[in-house]
C-alpha cells in the first residue's frame, strides 16, 4: 500500500539486522522517512542502500540513545511517531550453564533497550504533543518454552518485552501513543541457528510449524507496518504472533 | 478476491464488506435481516467504478444448517468461488446471570455465535480446499472471549468457543494454505453494545448516557471502537502481508484488555 506511511518519521533500532532492514525497507517503500540505529557502524552501512539514515548507537547505553534519538529527530524534521525496537540478541545455553553475565548481557540489549528507546521516544512525542505507534519486537519465545533449543535469558527477556509493551500501552495510551509487539516463530535469518541441521530443520517444519515452512523478515516486517499503520488505530498492548501457527498447536 | 462477509447488513460487518470492496474484492453480504440487500446496494454504489464490487446481498440464518450452506452456494454462484471468509454474524446477550438464564436462552447464544460460525467456515473450507488455491477466514471472537463477565457467560462461552474453534480450523486448513484467525474486539460503537448497555442501565437504574460514559472512561485510548478499526484489521489479515499469521487472536480493543 504505497502511501500509508507517507508524513511518518520512523526510528528502527537493529537497523542493520536481517527484521530491521526489512521493516526499513517496507516503511520507506510506503512513504516513510526512517533512521536506522544500530551498534555496528560497518553493518550500517546497509542502510545507504535501502534509503534510511545511519545512526551508530549502544542501544544499552541511556546517553548514547537519548543523544541517538535526538540526532534522528534533526535528521527526520521532527520526533520519530513510529518506533520499531528490532535490536536483539540471541543466545543458547542450557539454565545450569547459563553465565550470569550472559543472563545480563542479553537482557541489556532486548529488554533494557527496547525500555530506554521506548522511554525516550513517547518522552519525546508527549513533549510536542505528538502521537505515535511503538512496535516491539518480541518473540514465539517470550510465549511458550524449547527444551531443544534452550535459551532461558532470551526467552526470559522476549517474554518480559511482551510485558512492557503491554505498560506503555497502559502508560501511554492517554497521549495517543499505540504500542504493540510482533512475535516472530522460526525467521530465515542468519539468527536461526536451527539451520546449522537441515536434517533437524526440515523434521522441525514439519512437525512444529502448522504452514510447514520458514517465515521471512518482509512477512515480519508486513506485520511491523501495519501494526504501525492507522489500520492498527485501535490496537494497542497486544501480541501479534507472526509464527506460521506455531503457537496455535 | 472473492470473500464472504456475515452479518453485513449494519455494524462492523457493514464496515468491513465496504472496506475489503473498496481494496479490490468481489464481496457477497450475508445478514438474516433484510436490511442486507439495501446495504448490499448502498456498498455496491459507493465501490462503482473502482477494482471490486459488492456483487450480491443474502438473506440467509447462519445457524441453519442448509440455510448457511446455501449462502455459500449462492455466494460461489455469484462470485465465482471463495477466497475470504469473515464470520462476522453475532448477537449479545443474553445479559442474566447463569442462575437466572434459560436453557433455550444459553442455546441461543451458542447457535448463532458459535455453531453459526462452525457451519459457515464448513461450507466454505469445503469450496476453499475444492479450489486449491489457499484462502483466509477471520472469525470474530471478542475481548468477552478472553474474560468473563457477570451476566455474560453464554456471550462469553460463545465468543472462547470461536477463538478455539478457529484456531482447531488453523491445524487444520494449513497443509491446504488457507489460514484462520479471530479478531477480538473490545467496546465497539455499535447497535450491539448500545443495547447491551440500555439493557445495564435498565438493570441498575442508571441512564444510558451514564453507561456510555463509564465504558469510554475504562478503555485507554479514550473511545469506542468503530467499524472501519475492525475493518482495517480484517483487511490485514485477508491479505498477503499476513501470509505468515494463523491460529491467532489479534485484540482490537482499545488497550481495554492488557491480559
Amino acid at each position: 500500500m504505497p502511501g500509508r506511511m507517507a508524513g511518518r518519521r520512523a526510528l528502527i533500532t537493529g537497523g542493520a539486522g536481517a527484521i530491521g532492514l526489512a521493516c526499513a525497507r517496507r516503511l520507506l517503500a510506503e512513504g516513510a522517512e526512517a533512521v536506522l540505529l544500530d551498534r555496528r557502524a560497518d553493518a550500517l552501512s546497509s542502510a545507504a542502500v535501502v534509503g534510511a539514515a545511519p545512526v551508530a548507537c549502544d542501544i544499552r547505553d541511556p546517553a548514547a540513545v537519548a543523544a541517538a534519538v535526538d540526532r534522528a529527530a534533526v535528521l527526520l524534521s521532527g520526533p520519530a511517531d513510529v518506533l520499531i525496537n528490532a535490536a536483539g540478541v540471541y543466545r543458547i545455553a542450557p539454565l545450569l550453564d547459563l553465565a550470569p553475565d550472559e543472563w545480563d548481557d542479553v537482557l541489556a540489549v532486548n529488554l533494557r533497550g527496547s525500555f530506554l528507546a521506548g522511554r525516550a521516544i513517547a518522552a519525546a512525542l508527549i513533549a510536542a504533543g505528538l502521537a505515535g505507534a511503538i512496535v516491539n519486537i518480541s518473540s514465539t519465545a517470550g510465549l511458550v518454552a524449547d527444551a531443544a533449543e534452550p535459551s532461558a535469558h532470551y526467552n526470559a527477556s522476549k517474554a518480559g518485552v511482551l510485558a512492557l509493551t503491554r505498560q506503555m500501552a497502559a502508560e501511554w495510551a492517554p497521549y495517543g501513543i499505540r504500542a504493540n509487539a510482533v512475535c516472530p516463530g522460526v525467521i530465515d535469518t542468519p539468527m536461526l541457528r536451527m539451520m546449522d541441521d537441515p536434517a533437524a530443520g526440515a523434521a522441525y517444519l514439519r512437525t512444529g510449524v502448522p504452514q510447514g515452512r520458514l517465515g521471512s523478515a518482509e512477512e515480519v516486517a508486513a506485520a511491523v507496518v501495519f501494526l504501525a499503520s492507522d489500520d492498527a488505530s485501535y490496537l494497542t498492548g497486544a501480541a501479534v504472533p507472526v509464527d506460521g501457527g506455531v503457537t496455535a498447536i | 478476491m472473492r470473500a464472504i462477509v456475515t452479518g453485513a447488513a449494519r455494524g462492523l460487518g457493514a464496515a468491513i464488506a465496504g472496506r475489503l470492496a473498496r481494496d479490490g474484492a468481489d464481496v457477497v453480504l450475508v445478514d438474516i435481516s433484510a436490511d442486507v440487500t439495501a446495504t448490499a446496494e448502498r456498498l455496491g454504489a459507493a465501490v462503482e467504478g473502482g477494482p471490486g464490487q459488492v456483487a450480491a446481498g443474502l438473506v440467509a440464518d447462519v445457524s441453519d444448517e442448509a440455510a448457511s450452506a446455501a449462502a455459500v452456494d449462492r455466494a460461489v454462484n455469484a462470485i465465482g468461488g471463495v477466497d475470504v471468509l469473515v464470520n462476522n454474524a453475532g448477537i449479545g446477550g443474553p445479559d442474566t446471570d447463569v442462575a437466572d438464564t434459560s436453557l433455550a436462552e444459553f442455546r441461543r447464544v451458542l447457535d448463532v455465535n458459535l455453531a453459526g460460525t462452525f457451519l459457515m467456515c464448513r461450507a466454505a473450507a469445503r469450496v476453499m480446499i475444492g479450489q486449491g488455491s489457499g484462502g483466509a477466514i477471520v472469525n470474530m471472537g471478542s475481548v468477552f472471549g478472553q474474560q468473563g463477565v457477570a451476566g455474560g457467560a453464554g456471550y462469553c462461552a460463545s465468543k472462547a468457543g470461536v477463538a478455539l474453534l478457529t484456531h482447531s480450523l488453523a491445524l487444520e486448513l494449513a497443509p491446504h494454505s488457507i489460514r484462520a484467525n479471530t479478531i477480538a474486539p473490545g467496546n465497539m460503537a455499535t447497535e450491539m453494545h448500545w443495547d447491551e448497555l440500555r439493557s445495564r442501565a435498565a438493570r441498575s437504574g442508571t441512564g444510558f448516557d451514564e453507561q456510555v460514559e463509564m465504558t469510554r472512561a475504562a478503555i485507554p485510548l479514550g473511545r469506542h471502537g468503530t467499524g472501519g478499526d475492525i475493518a482495517g484489521v480484517v483487511a490485514w489479515l485477508v491479505s498477503a502481508d499476513a501470509s505468515y499469521v494463523t491460529g491467532q487472536t489479534i485484540g482490537v480493543n482499545g488497550g481495554v484488555w492488557l491480559g
